[in-house]
């Protein structure tokens, strides 16, 4: 008879496994699912970044992002380079801190502690998005489009080995006129590193693929950011419903975490290929 | 007992993520003030291996601690790492290509 009992057990144990009982890797389903998920979607983000390597290796004049990413809202004349994009990123790891935070109140089964951690990572995403359309906006402003670059350059015509060429000389951020849509030299007729460009030089705006890459490698990750703030809302209504605490455990606030860190994670690489490198 | 050990660990985690905050906000500041301090006669190749480098220490933070993936089974580990190791020969190949792409521009031109 104790035979029998214990041969069933076994029997149902194997069964489990048939049926996809045990847990791969002591992981749950979803979790797993969400890494595999992230290592997909990393993917994708490499294959947009290394698109970027490629076009900006092949290009004679990239400009340069200290001259370019200098402004910061409501501070006129100054030039504050990478001051903004700092400030973002900031904001961006204290966002991902938080919903740790969440996680690991989420372990103690600490409602409150859940919703008041998730709140602030909430707040966190949403001030990153807007910060980001700051910036856009800015930059639109200033002529950056899919097409066109103010992020420009001057050469002056030099002989070299008997012949008249164009000579990069340095970067200039052109000026861009709304009506006629078109760049010109600054009013102040000076470089990015504040020096006077001669009379005889000529300036051209800077390559295209700029702008393009910009808005759509920023874009995709905003947009991320945007999927994200949504997904941990519903998170926080559901928390605060008290969903997760009658089901017994908060392991989907670990799940929707990982996504969140991930978007900061990718941000770490914009952040290198957009504004340091 | 076991309550009192659970919350010397959850004081340990907690601690362990306001220490990880505090590096990866000094590698941030240390990146963008080394990104204006650098001196154009020193060239580009040491600071975009500085930068490399920095943002290798925030990413190896958000993931080992952030998604803690450092504490996971070994075997999860290496499924989600080993596919990566495909990325480091497509941004090689790629950015040789680009060096191609200029070349022929260059030549034709």
């Amino acid at each position: 008879m104790a035979a029998d009992t214990h041969l069933e057990k076994e029997t149902e144990q194997v069964q489990d496994i048939w049926n996809g009982g045990t847990e791969p890797m002591k992981a749950s389903y979803g979790k797993l699912m969400m890494w595999y998920f992230i290592l997909s979607d990393a993917f994708t983000f490499a294959s947009f970044l290394i698109m970027y390597a490629a076009l900006r290796m092949s290009a004679e004049v990239w400009p340069d992002p200290n001259a370019v990413f200098n402004s910061f809202p409501f501070v006129h004349g100054t030039k504050l380079p990478l001051g903004f994009v700092t400030v973002m990123t900031f904001i961006l790891i204290l966002s991902s801190v938080f919903v740790v935070r969440a996680v690991q109140e989420g372990h103690r089964m600490n409602k409150n502690g859940v919703l008041l951690w998730m709140f602030w990572g909430i707040v966190g995403g949403a001030a990153f998005l807007g910060c980001q359309a700051w910036e856009w906006n800015h930059l639109i402003h200033q002529g950056l489009t899919l097409t066109s670059n103010p992020f420009g350059y001057y050469t002056t015509p030099q002989v070299v080995e008997g012949q008249t060429v164009d000579v990069f000389q340095g970067y200039v951020n052109l000026a861009y006129d709304h009506e006629a849509d078109s760049f010109s030299l600054p009013e102040d007729n000076k470089g990015t590193k504040g020096e006077e460009i001669p009379a005889n030089a000529s300036h051209s705006e800077g390559n295209w693929l700029f702008g393009c890459l910009f808005f759509f490698i920023t874009g995709f990750h905003g947009f991320h950011v945007s999927t994200g703030v949504l997904m941990n809302i519903i998170l926080w209504i559901q928390a605060a419903r008290g969903v997760y605490q009658r089901r017994g455990h908060y392991e989907m606030v670990e799940k929707i975490g990982l996504y969140w860190h991930f978007v900061d994670l990718v941000w770490v690489f914009v952040f290198l290929a957009f504004y340091l490198l | 007992m076991a309550a009192h050990n659970d919350n010397a660990a959850y004081e340990k985690q907690k601690k362990a993520v306001w220490v990880a905050t505090v590096i990866m906000g000094v590698v941030t500041i240390l990146e963008v003030a080394v990104a204006l301090s650098w001196p154009e006669a020193w060239g580009r190749g040491v600071l975009n291996l500085l930068f490399i480098l920095m943002s290798a220490v925030k990413a190896v933070f958000i993931v080992g601690e952030f998604m803690h993936l450092r504490y996971e089974m070994r075997a999860m580990m290496i499924s989600i790492l080993a596919p990566c190791l495909f990325l480091v020969w497509f941004l090689i190949a790629f950015m040789m290509e680009g060096q191609s792409w200029l070349a022929l521009r260059e030549f034709w031109n």
